[in-house]
């Protein structure tokens, strides 16, 4: 479904009402103010009537109409429109004016009336006024082209629609504007959660925001409250799957090793080994998935002022017992490298790339931890003297359970995602590069300053 | 020796009996922390061996009571957890040395050898690695039961790296432990002592192994 647009959806809403009010309000102010100035034209037709009633003379022969030119002339006269007159006698026979002209359908000879009819081919808009002739009764028509009235209709047409068009645009424009300046909290509010990092689940500080985005943001306080619930699950979760996975394996780990110290028959003792080196794998195995677990957003624990120098110090005693388990030399360069992290999982990735190093190392290799600053950001290395990474598969191996094709040994294909799942985790990068003398591999974390 | 195992998980708790009484040690082993605090409140052991993941009254709790009842006895500390808390958390009640689960015999046995070691050097006379021996009182050395000539600074770098078997001490800490004998001691002249401690140890099977750019290691004595 497209997003649908608040301002058009208001819009929307809005715009037929404002049109059918427009409309109303045109006819409300037409009407009442396009009849009394009807009738005022009306008046002025029959005032002409009136007048040319009195020019009605008898004579032996009939009626008729002495009308001096020049007065006719100035019956006649209109700016906009054409003037017609009939006088009718008091049989309807016609005695002077236009032939022709209709007499109105309605109404006694006795009583003015005005009434639309039309004449050569024009509408136009008439009256009939009766008027004395001797003891009888005349009728004088006078009629005029529209062309003055339709003129007045629009003039008041428009100048009642264009203040109502004039609030219609203005009402638009107030909802186009005042839409985008209601949300403007709501905008707030996203780049604030828009600025978060993924793991930072506290709630939302609903203080400075408006009354009605509260309710929004209590239910999204209420949506954080229940993921880093979930996440505290998960927490306990990978702490007991810990427990659960670990306690047997150091079992299954102590009778092996407790058998092997026997006399064996060679095969027995063949077969037992493998089982012996399968635990161990499998122990690692597990180390690893709940490492990568934890280092997914929304587990990680709070980031406290480390120093590597220091964590690399705190795992070197394990890890020279591995490199003298593989005849392995291991040295250290290390330098003051403050970082801001997380202990647990940075000690996790050193130990993966030490235990990497030292894995694929031939024996008699040389490994080296190093720590320090390039500049202002803070690194850790590990090189060795091994078989290296061929170029073309240095992104690759970061994938998880990716191992290099023809690769001896018995890693999983875990250890470097997990480091790289862990420095992404703390805003940091992986390289690997060739090693300082040429063979072998160095992978390098280095931090964001700060 | 006289050793306890308190842990819950059967067959690790057979494995660790087995291995231990095979290094010659007495083992009691009990599944529950309350019965832990009991044995020792009755009874004198020489370590405790304590898992962390008992049901009802945890490790952590058995050790403060330990404690708290001055209780001198080493306790290794065995957890399945790894989140640093639990292991600052343990070491801060007074374990001696944790191992998470699962691990290597091996190390578990040279681990329990040293804190043995450690305690009954604790304030006692006399150190032991294989075929050497100091007696602190007399400050003299033997070597194969014969008398052995070391000078001021070799006895007292040797005297650190006993005191940490199988763990790494820094040139820096050698030097803070031995600066009681006054002037400035450069990395370089720890390099001295300790070359002239192993062209005398070493011919008897005694290894000090040198960790490039940190410092060096006193290895267990497997014989020479």
């Amino acid at each position: 479904m497209a997003a649908r647009s608040l301002r058009a959806h208001l819009l929307r809403m809005l715009l037929p009402p404002i049109a059918a009010l427009l409309v109303l309000g045109a006819l409300v102010a037409y009407y009442p103010s396009i009849e009394p100035a009807t009738a005022a034209y009306d008046q002025g037709l029959i005032d002409v009537g009136i007048s040319l009633g009195t020019y009605i003379r008898v004579a032996d022969t009939g009626y008729h109409l002495e009308l001096p030119a020049a007065v006719d002339q100035v019956l006649r006269r209109d700016s906009y429109d054409t003037v017609y007159y009939r006088v009718l006698g008091p049989n309807g026979e016609g005695i002077a004016g236009d032939e022709g002209l209709p007499e109105p359908l309605s109404g006694s000879g006795s009583s003015v009336v005005a009434y639309d009819t039309a004449y050569n081919g024009q509408d136009v808009r008439a009256v009939a006024v009766p008027a004395l002739c001797g003891r009888d009764s005349c009728r004088v028509l006078v009629a005029e082209t529209l062309v003055k009235r339709k003129r007045m209709a629009r003039d008041i047409l428009f100048s009642t629609l264009l203040p109502e068009m004039l609030i219609a645009f203005a009402t638009v424009m107030i909802v186009w504007f005042g839409v985008k300046r209601g949300l403007g909290p709501l905008a707030r509010l996203s780049e604030e959660i828009k600025a978060r990092s993924p793991g930072d689940l506290r709630p939302i500080d609903a203080a400075g925001t408006p009354e009605e985005t509260r309710p929004l943001v209590s239910a999204l306080n209420g949506l954080l409250e229940e993921v880093s619930q979930a996440s505290r699950n998960q927490q306990r979760f990978l702490a007991n799957a810990a427990h659960q996975l670990r306690t047997p394996l150091a079992g299954l780990q102590a009778h092996t090793e407790l058998t092997l110290a026997k006399a064996l028959p060679a095969e027995v003792r063949a077969e037992l080994e493998q089982v012996h080196q399968a635990t161990i794998r499998t122990a690692r195995l597990a180390n690893q998935l709940l490492a990568l677990a934890r280092a997914e957003p929304g587990a990680r624990g709070n980031a406290a002022e480390l120093n590597l120098k220091t964590l690399a110090e705190s795992g070197a005693d394990s890890w020279v017992h591995q490199a003298l388990a593989r005849d392995v030399d291991l040295g250290f360069e290390l330098e003051w490298a403050p970082v801001q992290g997380d202990a647990f999982l940075l000690r996790e990735a050193f130990a993966n790339l030490v235990h990497n190093a030292i894995e694929y190392s031939q024996r008699g290799g040389r490994v080296t931890v190093r720590t320090g600053r390039h500049g202002v950001q803070s690194f850790v290395e590990v090189e060795d003297d091994g078989p290296g990474i061929p170029e073309a598969e240095r992104e690759r191996v970061l994938e998880r359970f990716y191992r290099v094709p023809g690769t001896a040994g018995t890693g999983s294909g875990l250890g470097l995602a997990i480091v790289r799942e862990i420095a992404a985790g703390h805003g940091a990068t992986i390289s690997i590069t060739d090693a300082i003398g040429g063979k072998g591999c160095r992978v390098a974390i280095t931090f964001p300053h700060g | 020796m006289r050793l306890l195992i308190v842990e819950d998980d059967a067959p690790l708790a057979s494995g660790l009996r087995r291995i231990l009484e095979a290094e010659g040690h007495a083992v009691d082993v009990t599944s529950r922390g309350e019965q832990a605090v009991l044995a020792a409140a009755q009874e004198r052991f020489d370590l405790v061996i304590l898992d962390i993941g008992l049901p009802q009254m945890d490790g952590f709790e058995v050790l403060r009571r330990f404690r708290a009842a001055e209780r001198p006895m080493p306790v290794l500390v065995l957890t399945a957890r790894d989140a640093v808390d639990d292991r600052v958390h343990g070491l801060d009640l007074g374990a001696d040395d944790y191992m998470v689960k699962p691990f290597a015999m091996p190390e578990l046995t040279a681990r329990v050898r040293a804190l043995l070691r450690r305690s009954q050097a604790h304030g006692g006379p006399r150190i032991v690695h294989g075929p050497l021996a100091l007696d602190t009182v007399a400050r003299r050395a033997f070597l194969k039961s014969e008398p052995l000539e070391l000078a001021a600074r070799e006895w007292a770098v040797l005297e650190v790296l006993l005191g940490k078997v199988e763990k790494i001490v820094s040139k820096e800490a050698i030097i803070q432990a031995v600066a009681g004998w006054g002037d400035d001691l450069s990395p370089n002249a720890i390099e001295v002592y300790v070359s002239r401690l192993r062209s005398k140890l070493e011919p008897s099977g005694i290894k000090i192994r040198t960790v490039r750019g940190f410092g060096y290691m006193l290895e267990e004595f497997k014989g020479s």
